[in-house]
């Protein structure tokens, strides 16, 4: 997904397609691009968010049309040469694009055949070339004339120097046109402007739009057509949250399909994702996980499956403490985990490892970010922008990510195999089912509000999870939390405890099942309310523990998924209740480019 | 009219069990909700600012339509807290509304050409339609200039088979008239009882309402005569493919079956060998069909797994269903119970989402499987089992 602004009018237009583009930013942010016409066309892009891109640019870039774009890459990595608008030969016609051209590679070779000198790796290059070709006084006939060589899908915005005007046409995907005073918007999606108007025309597939400052005129097939005009009456925040109050809680809806296409991606891919051990040999060597923050719990889930699965020692560390150890790592095979792929602690990570002439996989969620350039392989999750500063999806995508790593190595009795495969096809489901217990555990929420201490604990592969339940926790609701091993508890954090702070224990039917059924006496003896996170038909915690939430029967290596969901929404609805501002914790950034 | 309103916060009690976890808006048929046909109606025919009344499972409309740009149309939700009836669920729209405006119930199934003619009356109006059985549905009748004289709900006796198909074209004066508690046809009713002039329209195009459950097949056999044929999967050596078959994209059919359209198979679905599967069955996605079963006439969900040698037809198995092998849900004329009423219907077996089934268990005719029901090996279903059932 990409979005695409442009403007034509009255003001200057590059604060204005900024702005517009910032608000398309939930669209994808990994590059962007603006192109600005007064006599000569001038463009600015680079492989950066749009606020960075502002910072960059000069004060005063004079023109009154321009078109921008950002960039969430799904083919060619995101730099600036990728990075949109994307121009002809003479550097006179620059374009947009939102969609994927599905011919692009005939049409390259045949127009680099004709002399047209490409720079980019993308679909979009072709076609400022195709309009190149076709031009002859009328920019108009010739987008429509280059379009009628084109398949696929797009939305596109054509500047040409010299122009006051915009040429845009759409295809199978999103356009609009705002109607402003003497100035007219075009955008992939209304947020973009409403800051400076509220009507809008929809375009219909196959039309040609002609903006000016004064009007718009359509067409299609060679005839002006009429579209209405209609007024919004929402707002910004209303559309990109397709109904939610808030990023996070969309976000943590978005999950099952999440994993469904995460599962689908790797299972249609002929190949694995990434080889843990090299081509031809099945012995698998130590292993180092290295990761910050949400992905660091990841990581550390990451360790409890590999060893479990393949009977090796598997290390998970904090990329952040990486670089200060004093002996070199040892391993021939490392496992990086960032989601943005930009995070400075990792990166400085990879570079160590890369020194020591170490293999590095990188798991990212950004195609072509710094990090998968560095890496010798890549395996990308496929969670889609995260606006939210608390990572969900994204998480849950890294877990899936390393099961689909770890299963082809499994050392495993192939009936468990078997079992597992199964059941990875049916996680969706049942996290799906944990979404739809959402108003129990909202009720449970409402009492965590009330405190100001809580503690999180597991054994297992569901230590992590109680890490991170606790990091969600405090990052949203600034409720003081920690995340504890149930055994190291009685070394100290008993000291704590009592009837204003509860315990959020999370029980699983694996071999930490007692152990966990004897920390909540524990907790219990010390007058601590505990709330138990257990499999639906366990009788026994309800006897122990004060309240359950019940999730469904998982086998035991993937219930981290369904528990990480349930604390999730624990933690959503504790800061709900509140009144947190929920998506953008005070002091907290999505992605930390600085050590 | 530029404008829909969408009533989709209707639970549909007497769907259960697959309305237990969604609204009757979000029930799948081939591999979309029918709330998706709907709005691809609206869009196709050019209303694209669309007004989503949810209450009733909302997050699962929410999660599934989004902003609704997928679909080329502009999504705003209004909640409706308490299912209080159509009229109050309307009401709830007030605010988003701009002038003339269409209503449609997002659980009904209709074509772009169902309202294409109904687009360009004056409010307020309704779109009528004659049918079969009118006594399951709102009857119309009309005085002598064919303008609506009284709306009857679901009649005894019904004087008439025309009946109101849900959609209204309504002007905002609309919203003087409604009072909480009560439904559209009343509110409509009451406007003809203080002299208001309703006007009536009649379509001959699909419109198809599910009130139980089988009468998902019924919507399942419509929607699937209009598909053509599409692969997008792999299909190995040695599968014969007849008639209008759709494969979504990551499927694998396996050597040696054969299918024979009108069939929807969805995404990343792993068929066979040797399956049968013949007309009128539509897979959700992530399906897993082993060798040697045979399913006919049947709505799949999605991630369900059928273990070999299976026979299914005119059955309805729900999302995650795990099925052992040599399981039988045969066709037969059956007395279904829902709530009190009792029906006599021709149907397979109704399973709930995520039930687990062992080896060799035989669904009677008509018998309905709750939610996460767990049966073991060699049982007799029949009749009708609560949710989270065990068998053993």
């Amino acid at each position: 997904m990409c979005g695409i602004v442009g403007y034509v009018g009255r003001r200057q237009a590059g604060p204005v397609l900024l702005n517009c583009l910032g608000k398309l930013e939930y669209r994808g942010y990994d590059s962007c691009g603006i192109a600005v016409s007064s006599g000569d066309l001038v463009v600015y892009k680079d492989a950066i968010r749009v606020k960075a891109l502002a910072e960059t640019l000069p004060r005063s870039i004079e023109g009154k049309a321009g078109i921008g774009h950002t960039r969430w890459a799904t083919h060619g990595e995101p730099s600036q040469v990728n990075a949109h608008p994307h121009c002809d030969c003479t550097g006179r016609i620059a374009v947009v694009h939102n969609g994927v051209i599905s011919n692009f590679q005939k049409l390259r070779e045949q127009l680099s055949g004709e002399g047209h000198h490409f720079v980019s790796e993308t679909d979009t290059e072709v076609i400022p070339h195709l309009i190149e070709k076709y031009y002859a006084g009328d920019l108009a006939k010739a987008v429509e004339l280059a379009l009628g060589e084109v398949e696929g899908s797009y939305a596109i915005a054509v500047l040409m120097s010299g122009e006051s005007r915009l040429v845009v046409a759409r295809k199978d995907s999103p356009l609009i046109i705002g109607i402003g005073d003497r100035e007219n918007f075009i955008a992939s999606d209304v947020p973009a402007i409403l800051d400076y108007t509220s009507q809008v025309l929809y375009l219909e597939d196959g039309d040609i739009g002609v903006v000016t400052p004064g009007g718009v005129e359509v067409s299609q097939h060679g005839k002006v057509v009429r579209r209405e005009r209609h007024t919004i009456s929402w707002t910004v925040e209303d559309a990109q949250k397709g109904g939610y109050e808030h990023f996070m809680l969309k976000e943590i809806h978005e999950q099952p399909k999440v994993i469904r296409d995460t599962i689908g991606g790797y299972v249609s891919a002929a190949e694995p994702p990434a080889h843990l051990a090299t081509m031809g040999d099945i012995s698998l060597e130590e292993i180092l996980i290295l990761a910050c923050g949400t992905s660091y719990h990841a990581a550390l889930i990451g360790k409890y499956l590999m060893e479990e699965l393949f009977k090796v020692a598997v290390r998970a560390e904090l990329a952040s403490e990486f670089s200060y150890s004093g002996r070199a790592s040892s391993v021939s095979r490392a496992i990086v985990i960032t989601q943005s792929g930009e995070t400075a602690d990792a990166l400085k990570a990879i570079r160590k490892l890369k020194g020591e002439g170490c293999q590095v996989i990188v798991i990212t969620n950004v195609v072509g970010s710094t990090a998968s350039r560095l890496a010798d392989q890549t395996v990308y999750t496929r969670a889609g922008p995260e606006i939210s500063v608390a990572a969900t999806k994204s998480f849950i995508a890294q877990l899936m990510a390393l099961y689909w790593l770890a299963l082809p190595y499994a050392k495993i009795d192939i009936r468990r195999l078997d079992g597992l495969v199964m059941e990875l096809r049916q996680l969706p489901g049942k996290v799906q089912r944990v979404l739809d217990s959402e108003a129990t555990i909202s009720e449970y929420a409402r009492q965590l509000a009330r405190c100001e201490d809580v503690f999180f604990i597991g054994r297992g592969i569901n230590f992590p999870v109680a890490l991170e339940g606790a990091l969600k926790l405090k990052e949203i609701s600034y409720i003081h939390a920690e995340g504890y091993a149930a055994g190291e508890l009685k070394h100290g954090p008993f000291a704590l405890l009592g009837r204003e702070t509860p315990v959020v224990a999370i029980v699983a039917q694996d071999n930490t099942y007692e152990a966990m059924l004897t920390s909540i006496k524990e907790v219990k003896a010390r007058h601590s309310p505990v709330l138990a996170l257990a499999e639906e038909g366990d009788e026994v915690v309800g006897e122990v523990a004060d309240s359950v939430i019940t999730l469904p029967r998982v086998d035991a290596l993937f219930s981290p998924v369904l528990n990480a969901v349930a604390l999730q929404l624990l933690a959503y609805y504790t800061a709900r209740e509140r009144g947190c501002p929920i998506d953008f914790p005070r002091n907290l950034a999505k992605s930390v480019t600085v050590e | 009219m530029k404008q829909a309103v969408i009533l989709a916060a209707g639970e549909g009690q007497r769907l259960r069990p697959f309305t237990v976890n969604r609204p009757k808006a979000m029930l799948a048929i081939a591999g979309k909700p029918i709330l998706q046909y709907v709005v691809e109606a609206l869009a196709q025919n050019g209303i694209r600012d669309i007004v989503l009344v949810v209450g009733y499972h909302k997050e699962q409309v929410l999660d599934y339509m989004g902003s609704g740009e997928q679909l080329g149309v502009r999504l705003t939700y209004v909640t409706q807290p308490k299912q209080l009836g159509t009229a109050h669920a309307l009401a709830q729209a007030r605010g988003s509304i701009q002038g003339d405006f269409l209503t449609l119930a997002g659980d009904n199934l209709i074509e772009a050409d169902t309202i294409a003619s109904f687009l360009n009356i004056k409010p307020t109006a309704v779109l009528v339609k004659r049918v079969d059985d009118p006594m399951r549905y709102g009857v119309v009748t009309l005085d002598q200039r064919g303008e609506v004289k009284e709306i009857v709900e679901k009649p005894a006796e019904a004087r008439g088979n025309l009946v109101s198909t849900g959609i209204y074209a309504f002007s905002p004066q609309i919203f003087d008239f409604i009072e909480p508690e009560l439904d559209l046809p009343d509110v409509l009713n009451k406007m003809i009882g203080q002299g208001h002039t309703i006007r009536a329209e009649e379509t001959e195009d699909t419109w198809l309402d599910v009130i139980y459950p089988w009468d998902i097949l019924s919507l399942n056999d419509a929607i699937l005569r209009q598909i053509q044929a599409s692969l997008a999967g792999t299909v190995e050596a040695g599968v014969a493919l007849k008639g209008q078959v759709w494969v979504g994209k990551g499927t694998v059919i396996r050597s040696g079956s054969y299918i024979t359209g009108p069939v929807v198979i969805g995404e990343g679905c792993d068929i066979g060998p040797n399956v049968c599967i013949l007309p009128a069955t539509s897979l959700g996605n992530n399906v897993v069909i082993s060798p040697f079963t045979q399913i006919k006439n049947s709505v799949i969900g999605d991630d369900v797994s059928i273990g070999p040698g299976g026979i299914i037809e005119d059955s309805v198995i729900d999302q995650g269903c795990i099925i052992g092998g040599h399981f039988t849900a045969c066709c037969g004329r059956e007395e279904v119970k829902v709530d009190h009423e009792r029906h006599l219907v021709s149907v397979g077996a109704m399973l709930g989402e995520g039930c687990n089934l062992g080896s060799g268990v035989v669904a009677q005719p008509g018998a309905v499987v709750g939610n996460y029901a767990q049966v073991h090996s060699l049982k007799l279903l029949s009749g009708r089992l609560p949710d989270r059932s065990l068998v053993f």
